[in-house]
């Protein structure tokens, strides 16, 4: 069998599965559906300082290929995560993630320096890119200011290594990726959700209630791609940053994709909700075509996209 | 023996029959599936699962099975999302259970189920949620089903068989009513009376009171007005059990409550995963304490139909 163990900064994951945040809940909700001991790592739902009861329904809507949502960041908060949560994550047979978000300085340094000291936690991921609550746009779309919060962040979470979650709703996603990685970040993590919106025809109003929300599924996948390569050229190959890459990843050839383009690992998201094994189904498919294509170990292939004006291969005939 | 642990299943077709306009019922034949009950609901796949989602895998072309190309999407709406059917009915045979699905065509994930053949394959996830709770002893189940929110009301009936139990079905009109009506008497506009002319309940020996909105069959009006009538003219000591469109389960709720007759409600939402995680299909409850988690110091908080329902209490749902 191929090695399919990556490195994200230290974290070691037995493969390139990740779950997406906010697509596989708190710890142990796909138990019954799903192999947790052969994700390569599991993200956690984002956690706020404060508990949130999330948006008004309706939440999630169906569109081609894809679906919308404005969750509005549900979630326990920092003192019923640690309370409730953390003890099942202690049980957690994969490497475990915490995805965090907030809406000021203070609320990220706050949740992250609780963080550190949890041994169950592997890792933090910010979420800079949630586009659902008000001012959650701001962090990620402003090269400064994400710079910034880094930063800030990095000094309280000095024992764990930092993922930032990536918004592909910026004008150039390589600027925030650079400054993240100045900020210091030690991961990148993208895409997002798009922000987008679909409309009842009858009832002429926006079918979330949210008005907008972030658009998920296969049908951002050739998008994400595209931002991935950009941002693994110009700000993660040189930096020597690996990405976590997503977005509409349903399948192993989806997976290779993302890794081709310069995905360290890739996360799953949207298709855990109509299949929660998708995951365990991809390393098994990664497994072929590295046999198929007679390479040892997944790493290998990271960034091994060849772009019109590469270097040429060597031949294989001398 | 069905074991209790949830998962991921493949099921065979063995009957889709219309049943009514634009309604159908879904026999799907699973092994090994794990114990369920009255209220409880799955995630159906409503694609076509033979189709490798593998695009750009290589094909081996023989007279049997040429290369299918999908990117389906692109041509025509395909659901991504599984969809969320209560359970009508369950039978068990050795190892092999067959589950009944009654759903009505409203988009293109039940229009896709609508044209699956016998033998066609389809995805299920469960069984899923939380189960209604049986009457006491003394109590009188009274069953109030909506158009397509009959369906759990079936597979509860199964289950009370033997116990004093009521059934009220109502819809617009007859076409849209998917059971089986059998020897029509003639009933007045304004009957009442419980009869034994709803097969599927009947086989239970559950009495059952049909409403049309526009009178063509049984008693005309709403299911919520023969209900009313029925508690006021009986006075029994019941428990209501309900499901179907949202404003007639409020209406069931209001008339239970100012009643103080027990009402357990299996509420509809839409839903992404079925599983707890996607956060979509939260109803709004009372807290009992305010002063207790989730949300100190709110006196309601949002609760997941998926996991912590569908069935709830009428008194708890602040919808």
């Amino acid at each position: 069998m191929a090695n399919l163990s990556v490195d994200l900064a230290g974290i070691k994951l037995s493969n390139p599965t990740l779950t997406c945040s906010g697509t596989c809940g708190y710890a142990f909700e796909y138990a019954d559906f799903m192999d947790l001991s052969k994700l390569g790592a599991f993200v956690t739902k984002s956690i706020t300082r404060e508990e949130r009861p999330g948006n008004e329904p309706t939440r999630i809507v169906e569109t081609r290929a894809g679906m919308l949502n404005a969750i509005g960041l549900a979630n326990v908060g920092l003192d019923r995560f640690l309370k409730e949560k953390v003890p099942l994550l202690k049980k957690m047979p994969c490497p475990v993630i915490v995805n965090v978000a907030g809406h000021s300085f203070d609320d990220y340094t706050e949740t992250c320096a609780a963080m550190d000291s949890l041994d169950c936690v592997a890792g933090v991921e910010l979420n800079v890119s949630c586009p659902n609550v008000k001012d959650g746009l701001t962090f990620g779309t402003h090269p400064g200011r994400l710079k910034e919060l880094t930063h800030e962040v990095k000094k309280v979470l000095p024992h764990k290594p930092l993922m930032v979650k990536l918004s592909p709703n910026v004008e150039d996603i390589t600027a925030t990726a650079r400054a993240a990685v100045e900020g210091g970040a030690q991961v990148l993590t993208l895409v997002n959700t798009f922000t987008a919106m679909a409309i009842d025809i009858y009832k002429k109003r926006p079918r979330l209630a949210n008005v907008t929300g972030g658009l998920s599924g296969p049908a951002i996948k050739p998008i994400a791609l595209h931002l991935v390569s950009r941002v693994y050229r110009n700000v993660a190959k040189p930096a020597g940053v690996p990405i976590v890459g997503m977005g509409g990843v349903q399948t192993w050839q989806d997976a290779v994709e993302f890794i081709l383009a310069g995905a360290t690992a890739v996360a799953i998201g949207t298709a855990l909700f109509v299949e929660p094994s998708t995951p365990n189904k991809i390393c098994d498919g990664l497994h072929e075509y590295l046999a198929k294509m007679k390479v040892e170990r997944l790493s290998e292939l990271v960034g091994a996209l060849q772009l019109p004006g590469d270097e040429p291969r060597q031949s294989p005939y001398p | 023996m069905a074991s209790t642990a949830r998962g991921s299943f493949l099921a065979v077709v063995r009957q889709n029959i219309p049943l009514c306009r634009e309604h159908f019922r879904l026999v799907l034949e699973l092994e090994h599936f794990p114990q369920t009950s009255p209220g409880q609901f799955v995630q159906l796949s409503c694609r076509d699962v033979s189709l490798a989602s593998d695009v750009g895998e290589e094909f081996e072309s023989t007279d049997k099975r040429r290369p299918q190309l999908q990117a389906e999407e692109l041509t025509r709406p395909v659901a991504m999302l599984r969809r969320p059917f209560s359970l009508a009915g369950r039978r068990d045979r050795g190892s092999n259970t067959e589950i009944d699905i009654i759903h009505r065509v409203v988009g293109i994930g039940t229009d896709f189920l609508a044209h699956l053949k016998e033998d066609d394959e389809v995805g299920v996830l469960g069984p899923l949620g939380n189960k209604f709770t049986l009457p006491k002893e003394n109590q009188e189940a009274i069953l109030v089903g909506g158009g397509v929110g009959i369906p759990p009301m079936l597979y509860l009936a199964e289950k009370l068989s033997g116990k004093r139990a009521v059934a009220f079905a109502g819809a617009l009109t007859r076409d849209l009513l998917p059971l089986t009506i059998v020897d029509p008497e003639a009933r007045g506009l304004d009957d009442i009376r419980a009869l034994s002319d709803i097969a599927e309940f009947a086989k239970h020996g559950v009495r059952s009171v049909i409403t049309t909105d526009d009178g063509i069959y049984g008693f005309r009006g709403f299911v919520t007005q023969a209900l009313e009538r029925y508690l006021d003219e009986a006075k029994p000591n019941a428990v209501i059990y309900t499901c179907g469109p949202e404003p007639m389960m409020k209406r069931v709720a209001d008339i239970a409550l100012a009643r103080g007759i027990e009402c357990q409600i299996a509420v509809e939402r839409a839903m992404a995963c079925g599983m707890g995680t996607c956060q979509s299909c939260c109803i709004k409850v009372k807290k009992p304490d305010p002063n207790q988690p989730p949300l100190v110091g709110r006196d309601w908080c949002y609760r997941l139909a998926c996991t912590d329902g569908p069935v709830f209490r009428a008194s708890d749902l602040l919808w």
